[in-house]
């Protein structure tokens, strides 16, 4: 890695540097700061486009009057922000009320449902992956409408919660440890997985997060390490069977699956480039052997099979692990595999990438880097580190970001301060713009680069899901925007507070004059207000970050 | 709202006048007008690529059935022989591509085996990655090959719709600084408004606000995405029929197929469309004659030979080009799956395909001829396949830039397209 970033001499630490420009914008705004950079409103509209889901009607100007590295600092420590709004909707979720075991069982009557169906239609289609639309058995629409909270749930936190920050790095982590919903078990695994493995961690150190992800029955599942056993190795329950029933035998797990292992190093921790070898990813998959998940009707609980350990010696990037170990060694592996240089640098990159651009600078990743070092996989040190550093709050970094679609619909919601229901529709509008959550089928997650999601398609559906929410026909979500933006017959005025409300002050003057012009021959005040309101939100300023 | 093409010229343009529109969308408006009508059928060579996202089991799509070793080495899952449908006595289809026996027997369906990457690696994403490049080995190449060959071919073919990707991403493949679009439903591609008279004001609205005040991949991406609004406005597409009672099967790749044909006869300039295929990834439980895998290549047959069917006459001009970014391992994992592995195989579809036979060199299953012990070797690298395509199909002739670093040798084309 490039040598860390010594400015000014190397007596004033980066992070020192930023802290100190952030400090001088908001306590000190009346001072003469030098042209470029950002005053108090611009430095909260940043920050909470980064570390929140955008602002709320007011937030802008709540921060710039509390100071907006305050405001970093309780995002920073989510547990102390009172978040009893959220609390309440959340009760009106079923899904959360349901035990682990609870939801094995609906997708164990799920599964019987559709094998007793396509048994008596004589259907082959067994062992097809994901919900089938076209199964209407009771058990089935129960399936689906527990999946359809699952993906709403995320939006309306995203939307309510106070714990902004939270829900930002629930969203990363979800991504970097990336599990597709469609894969069969996981659909009643990955509400366990989110409440459970994911958001108890999502600031907490990194460790901790690898292994409980590590010991996850989704990941297991998503990922196949649930049936990668030694070869020749038998539960002892089939062996027993087996003696009886030989066909029984060979549908049983016969070998190593190295799905997990790959994946593990590839993308979890060292990154495509961390020089790990194909024979690294075969002894990290014999590592890992037995690490599998209960029966589902038993809550599919993550398990450790003995019997199905690989005991012999293995090598991993010049580690030598010594026969005779059984699940220590996987812990052991972890250990090493969070600690490498190569992890913390794959890692904070993507932190970088998130919070300060698309191609972050080396300094913001060396700084998130040293800051992983210090506090040993702290993951709230390593945020803290890019937020208080120059690239964070450098001019060039400001808005410098498209927007992902939960981004986008999240950020509208908010900026309206419409209110989201709790079906699945606000989901669907996100899924609709191309980011169905939790459906990514591949373990790289949904990407963050704005090259991947801006296209003239995508486009128009943001500009359709704008309009929409502007005139309160977008479905899933209810707005009043009487009292946030009153109709009226004076077209600045109405911009001026469009500006100012939605936009924090984002509004271009061609984006202005634009609108006004649009504004002309529409006489009804309620339809000009929408009208404007849908093209703002819809308008390029709006999509970025 | 049947309007022809006429018709709007004249009261398209009228409308525009009286709402005072700005000079920089008519003349783009009849831009891509006079565009259109300069294409000459002749000129209209059409290629579809559609990714099987995965790795797809090249040896249980294309069954090696005259071989020993496939048989020894997956007891589970192979094709029974009985099963298969012959090719060329050493080859057949998998029972499920039975629909597409028909393009072989007129010689419009050619398979080519042992097809893949010089670059070794087994992750899935860097392996699509490079096939989508076209780089492989070489992570930073900021473009997809489609893209680049739209860069430097034709490049004064720039219909909105020149390059076309159905789904809700743009893949890697077109990802670049020619124009291209990504579509999930044409149907509903555009703006929405209760009247037409609403949408086109909405639309002109918006066009201005990104016109001036977006910059980058923002500003043209919403260039682009209002021209293609205004010429599908003229192919109207919610009127379509299939043609030659072709029934296209439900699912992604029907679907996006079915889009393809309708552009295409559309006559807007299509000339790359790009479509995914995903569920290929089969480490556990493929099955064999029937079962997982073969539900997908059930998926795959049928609408490739609906889209074919569709077209008719039209697959004249039109080749359909299978991909994936790896094959999987010759021997059944434990799973009675398939763990990912090197080469695979690839479908050339339509009227300028040297078909009815198998192109490439086949290496064997011996273990000998393995690479690394364990996978098909890769005899014919994926670049000499999509260059002959490129050049002897779409007419590419700028190929050191599409496939930068490679020396593009025809003299190593698998013989894919009809001299």
């Amino acid at each position: 890695m490039r040598q860390h970033r010594r400015l000014d001499g190397g007596t004033v630490s980066r992070a020192a540097l930023g802290s100190a420009l952030v400090a001088l914008l908001s306590v000190y705004p009346s001072r003469g700061l030098p042209a470029q950079s950002l005053s108090p409103r611009d430095s909260a509209l940043h920050a909470l486009n980064r570390l929140a889901y955008g602002p709320r009607p007011g937030d802008v100007d709540r921060l710039a009057a509390m100071g907006t590295l305050r405001w970093i600092d309780q995002q920073l420590d989510p547990n102390r922000l009172d978040n009893h709004v959220l609390a309440e909707r959340e009760r009106t979720f079923t899904l959360l009320g349901m035990s682990r075991e609870d939801l094995g069982t609906a997708y164990f009557d799920e599964q019987r449902a559709r094998r007793e169906r396509q048994m008596s239609a004589g259907a082959d289609s067994a062992m097809r992956q994901g919900p089938d639309p076209a199964d209407q058995t009771p058990e089935a629409l129960r399936g689906r409408r527990l999946a359809g909270e699952l993906q709403e749930l995320a939006v309306v936190r995203a939307v309510m919660s106070e714990r902004q920050l939270e829900e930002v790095m629930v969203d990363f982590w979800i991504n970097h440890f990336n599990v597709f919903m469609g894969k069969g078990a996981d659909r009643f695994l990955l509400p366990d997985y989110i409440e459970h493995v994911i958001r108890p961690r999502a600031l907490g150190n990194f460790e901790d997060l690898l292994i409980a992800t590590a010991q996850s029955p989704a990941m297991m599942f998503y990922l196949d390490n649930w049936q990668s056993v030694t070869p020749g190795s038998w539960a002892p329950e089939v062996a027993r069977a087996a003696a009886r029933r030989p066909e029984l035998a060979a549908r049983m797990p016969q070998g190593i699956n190295e799905n997990y292992a790959r994946e593990l190093m590839e993308l979890h921790t060292l990154g495509v480039d961390g020089g790990y070898t194909q024979a690294d990813v075969i002894a990290v998959a014999r590592i890992l052997t037995g690490w599998s998940i209960a029966r589902p009707q038993q809550g599919g609980a993550f398990e450790y099979h003995d019997w199905a350990h690989d005991r012999g010696m293995k090598v991993v990037l010049g580690d030598t692990f010594p026969a005779g170990h059984g699940q220590d060694e996987g812990l052991r592996l972890l250990h090493r595999l969070a600690h490498e240089h190569a992890t913390m640098h794959h890692v904070s990159r993507q932190l970088c990438a998130r919070f300060v651009a698309d191609d972050p600078p080396d300094g913001c990743v060396d700084d998130a880097v040293a800051a992983w070092q210090r506090s040993d996989g702290d993951i709230r040190a390593v945020l803290r580190a890019i937020f208080h550093g120059p690239d964070f709050w450098a001019p060039q970094n400001v808005a410098n970001k498209v927007k992902t679609p939960l981004e986008f619909v999240v950020s509208a919601i908010r900026a309206t301060g419409a209110d989201p229901d709790t079906s699945p529709r606000l989901a669907q509008v996100v899924a609709r713009l191309g980011e169905p959550l939790y459906l990514h089928v591949a373990p790289d997650g949904y990407p963050e680069r704005q090259d991947d999601w801006v296209n003239s398609g995508a486009l128009l559906a943001r500009m359709n899901a704008a309009v929409g929410l502007a005139a309160g026909k977008l479905p899933g979500v209810t707005v009043a925007l009487d009292t946030l933006i009153p109709a009226t017959a004076d077209a600045p005025a109405l911009l001026d507070a469009i500006d100012r409300r939605l936009l924090g002050g984002a509004m271009s003057a061609h984006t202005r004059s634009v609108i006004e012009q649009q504004l002309a021959d529409v006489t009804d005040p309620a339809a000009r207000r929408n009208l404007a309101i849908g093209l703002a939100l819809g308008g390029p300023e709006f999509q970025k970050q | 709202m049947t309007i022809s093409r006429r018709v709007f010229v004249k009261s398209g343009g009228i409308a525009l006048f009286s709402l005072g529109l700005d000079p920089l969308f008519l003349g783009r408006a009849a831009y891509a007008l006079t565009n259109r009508l300069i294409v000459h059928p002749s000129d209209r060579r059409i290629l579809v690529c559609l990714f099987q996202r995965g790795a797809v089991d090249g040896l249980n799509m294309i069954v090696p059935h005259g071989e020993a070793a496939y048989y020894a080495e997956r007891p589970r899952i192979a094709v029974p022989r009985s099963d298969v449908i012959d090719l060329d006595g050493h080859f057949g289809l998998h029972p499920a591509l039975a629909p597409l026996k028909r393009f072989w027997d007129d010689k419009t369906l050619a398979a080519i085996h042992a097809v893949g990457s010089p670059d070794s690696t087994r992750s899935h994403f860097d392996a699509q990655d490079y096939m989508e490049s076209g780089t492989p080995g070489v992570k930073a190449t900021a473009d997809g090959w489609l893209n680049r060959y739209c860069q430097h071919d034709r490049e004064h073919q720039t219909g909105a719709f020149r390059a076309v990707a159905f789904g809700p991403e743009l893949p890697r493949a077109l990802a670049g600084t020619a124009p291209a679009l990504a579509i999930d439903d044409l149907q509903a591609f555009g703006l929405r408004a209760p009247q037409d008279a609403a949408r086109d004001k909405l639309t002109r609205a918006f066009e201005a606000l990104y016109e001036g005040a977006a910059t980058g991949l923002l500003a043209s991406s919403s260039r682009e995405g209002f021209e293609a609004v205004q010429q599908l406005k003229q192919a109207n597409p919610t009127q379509y029929q299939p043609g030659n009672g072709a029934q296209y099967p439900r699912g992604r790749i029907g679907r996006a197929l079915l889009q393809v044909a309708q552009l295409i006869k559309a006559n807007v300039g299509l000339q790359i469309a790009f479509l995914d295929a995903t569920g290929w990834d089969t480490h556990v439980n493929q099955g064999a004659s029937e079962g997982q895998l073969a539900a997908r290549l059930l998926e795959l047959g049928g609408a490739l030979a609906a889209f074919a069917t569709d077209l008719g006459d039209g697959m004249r001009d039109v080749v359909v080009l299978t991909m994936s970014e790896f094959g999987r391992t010759i021997h059944e994992n434990g799973n009675s799956g398939t763990d990912h592995g090197h080469a695979t195989a690839m479908l050339l579809l339509g009227g300028a395909v040297n078909g009815g036979k198998m192109l490439g060199r086949w290496p064997g299953l011996d273990p000998a001829a393995r690479f690394e012990g364990r996978d098909v070797a890769v005899t014919t690298d994926f670049r000499d396949l999509f260059a002959e395509v490129a050049a002897r199909h779409l007419g590419g002739t700028d190929l050191s830039s599409i496939f930068p670093g490679y020396a593009v040798n025809p003299a190593k084309y698998p013989g894919a397209i009809r001299p």
